[in-house]
């Protein structure tokens, strides 16, 4: 279960981060009024004053913030089997390449995940990047990964 | 009457085969997108968008916004079949039209909706037919510093009107004018912001944030919610339908009222989201029968598809007069045009005719096609309703993944997408609003442009913000829309008591 404080903070607290770096990032590019117009950093520097400034206000509403759930446990657990999935998918990409990693993806979510009938996942994790490979490298001449793996094979 | 003759040699490129060939395939997939829900029109559009580089600006155009025009549609059919929003635009539609049609009355519902949605789609056409060019020659007189007073008033009322905790929009508004900062200063040719990743030089690509925000992030969010669908009937009785149009005209002021507020809503970049909110709040607070709002009142449905179809048509008018987009998805469409070497704003209207009155002109054809096809297919899509999530959930995420990749081959927009559907469920569940992100990190460099372009001309002297009525009137114009929040906030304690009311019946 996670409280809406927890969220809220969450949020303020990483925009709060991001324009800290784009403050500090922005120094390097000088900051105020040359020869040439304003300088390049002049424009994030303020902007990441702003995200500095408006995400400490958001942080300090949050934590005055009442009790209240923003997500429960079911619906966590629902989020984190989506995700996990997902992220694991996405770090796979550059070894075992789209098509496959993309198979993969489809099998372990339908077949392992939410036990489906073996045919119905064996036809969609097949279908899945068959149906990728027509539309993009075929039908509009997109290179999707081919990944590492296929590269060992010379592929 | 120039426009009205601009306007049919519009016609005399929007209606040639190819052309009606794009608009129906753009709506089939818009409905499509606007049916699944974590696809919306904003991504819908950004994943359609590198497929249309080898193709005419008018025939891309014309395929990108019939897809706008079908996704706008097919949001309100699973609002009310399913009581699930396809759209956050047509969650207003559900309030009353899904009790119309568990009452047994589906097509009066379906019809209720798609009759008034194209009532709203042509009060904005006949709109930027009307004025576009109008507005687009004024625009012609501006310099960087109106530029930029313009694009001020636009940000300022999403802070002051955009109906989201203001200080929420002023950051997520300044989040996305840095990440538009990111990679090479077009001024200066400078590199900003790539924080030691070197690949960030090429900056992050707005389509690649859409993916993620809207994407990535509405799914998070669909799958949080684990909704059961409940369909009710989804056969469509024509007879029933017919009677239901011919008999619209009786709502002729709600309908009227509703566009006036798509109107401002979408020229203005409130979005049709809130319009479609503020006009179900507007015709509930000023029906006669308030009694029968969420029990499937006619008003309550009408309300909000004219006011949500209305304000997305005429979202239009900015982003091709003015290059300022009025939502999330003509944000997107007007990236697509910088990529195919189009410069959005009034240099539009005198270089490039065809495409701007081509596009206006498949605006009238293309809502006729939309309401067609919308209608016929309504039993398709409600029987594509039926695959469990489970299934279609891992495939949008595949589907926004190779999107994301096929933007620019890279890998890295891939975890960038990832990234920002991080972000994007994070903002939804703490309701900072994601349209301004996204239209910022679209027009932040134009906006940063004419901001140093102006300082330039003065010499660094602020004073060029007042210079003339005109532009004095644009910047006052735009901090009295940041400071409307706190006039609102002052008034409060004594509207308590009617908020409360409204919420609560």
């Amino acid at each position: 279960m996670i409280s809406q404080r927890a969220v809220e903070l969450t949020a303020a607290a990483l925009a709060g981060i991001f324009g800290m770096a784009v403050v500090v990032s922005s120094l390097d590019n000088g900051i105020g009024w040359s020869e040439s117009g304003v300088d390049a950093g002049t424009f994030p520097f303020l902007i990441g004053i702003v995200i500095a400034l408006g995400s400490a206000y958001n942080f300090a509403r949050g934590v005055l913030l009442t009790y209240e759930i923003a997500v429960t446990a079911p619906a966590l657990r629902r989020v984190a089997g989506l995700f996990i999935p997902a992220a694991i998918y996405i770090a796979a990409i550059p070894t075992l390449g789209m098509y496959v990693a993309s198979g993969c993806y489809m099998f372990a979510s339908l077949g392992l995940q939410k036990k489906q009938s073996i045919v119905r996942t064996v036809i969609l994790s097949i279908a899945t990047p068959v149906a990728l490979y027509w539309v993009f490298e075929r039908l509009f001449v997109v290179s999707l990964p081919h990944g590492a793996l296929f590269a060992i094979f010379g592929l | 009457m120039a426009n009205i003759e601009s306007l049919l040699h519009g016609f005399t490129i929007a209606i040639t085969f190819p052309h009606l060939f794009l608009m129906v395939i753009g709506v089939l997939l818009g409905i499509l997108v606007g049916v699944l829900p974590g696809l919306g029109a904003p991504n819908g559009v950004s994943l359609l968008l590198p497929l249309t580089f080898g193709m005419q600006p008018v025939s891309a155009i014309i395929l990108l916004s019939s897809m706008y025009w079908g996704a706008l549609f097919g949001g309100s059919v699973t609002s009310i079949l399913f009581n699930i929003p396809g759209e956050p635009s047509s969650v207003a539609t559900t309030f009353d039209g899904y009790p119309m049609a568990r009452d047994g009355r589906p097509s009066t519902a379906l019809a209720t909706a798609f009759g008034s949605a194209a009532f709203g789609a042509l009060v904005g056409v006949v709109l930027i037919t009307l004025l576009a060019s109008w507005v687009a020659q004024v625009a012609l007189a501006f310099g960087p510093a109106e530029y930029f007073a313009v694009y001020f008033l636009a940000f300022a009322s999403f802070v002051g009107v955009g109906g989201t905790p203001p200080i929420k929009t002023l950051v997520s508004l300044a989040i996305g004018f840095a990440i538009a900062a990111i990679g090479i200063d077009t001024v200066s040719g400078s590199v900003r912001l790539t924080m030691g990743i070197d690949e960030l030089v090429k900056g992050v690509n707005f389509v690649v944030a859409v993916m993620g925000l809207f994407g990535i992030g509405e799914l998070l969010l669909a799958v949080e919610e684990e909704f059961h669908v409940k369909a009710v009937s989804s056969k469509v009785d024509w007879g029933e339908v017919g009677k239901t149009l011919i008999g619209l005209p009786r709502y002729g002021w709600t309908l009227l009222r509703s566009a006036a507020i798509g109107c401002w809503m979408g020229i203005t970049p409130g979005g049709p989201t809130a319009a479609s909110f503020m006009s179900y709040g507007i015709a509930k607070r000023l029906s006669r029968n308030r009694e029968k709002f969420g029990y499937g009142a006619p008003e309550g449905i009408i309300a909000p598809e004219t006011a949500d179809h209305s304000a997305g048509t005429s979202a239009l008018l900015p982003m091709l007069s003015l290059g300022i987009p009025g939502s999330a998805t003509a944000a997107v469409m007007m990236g697509g045009l910088m990529i195919w070497g189009l410069n959005p704003g009034p240099m539009l209207f005198i270089d490039q005719k065809d495409f701007v009155w081509g596009l206006i002109a498949s605006m009238y054809v293309s809502n006729i096609v939309a309401v067609v096809l919308v209608l016929l297919t309504v039993p398709i899509f409600a029987a594509l309703m039926r695959i469990p999530f489970y299934i279609i959930a891992p495939l949008i995420f595949i589907i926004c993944t190779v999107g994301a990749y096929s933007v620019s081959n890279s890998y890295l927009d891939v975890l960038l997408m990832f990234g920002f559907g991080v972000v994007g469920y994070l903002f939804k569940k703490t309701s900072y609003p994601l349209a301004p992100l996204v239209l910022a990190i679209v027009i932040g460099d134009k906006a940063e442009d004419a901001f140093r372009q102006a300082m330039l001309m003065s010499k660094g002297s602020l004073g060029i913000f007042f210079s003339n009525a005109l532009v004095t009137c644009l910047v006052l114009g735009g901090f009295a829309f940041l400071l409307l929040p706190l006039v609102f906030r002052a008034r409060r304690p004594r509207e308590q008591d009617s908020m409360l009311d409204t919420h609560e019946s």
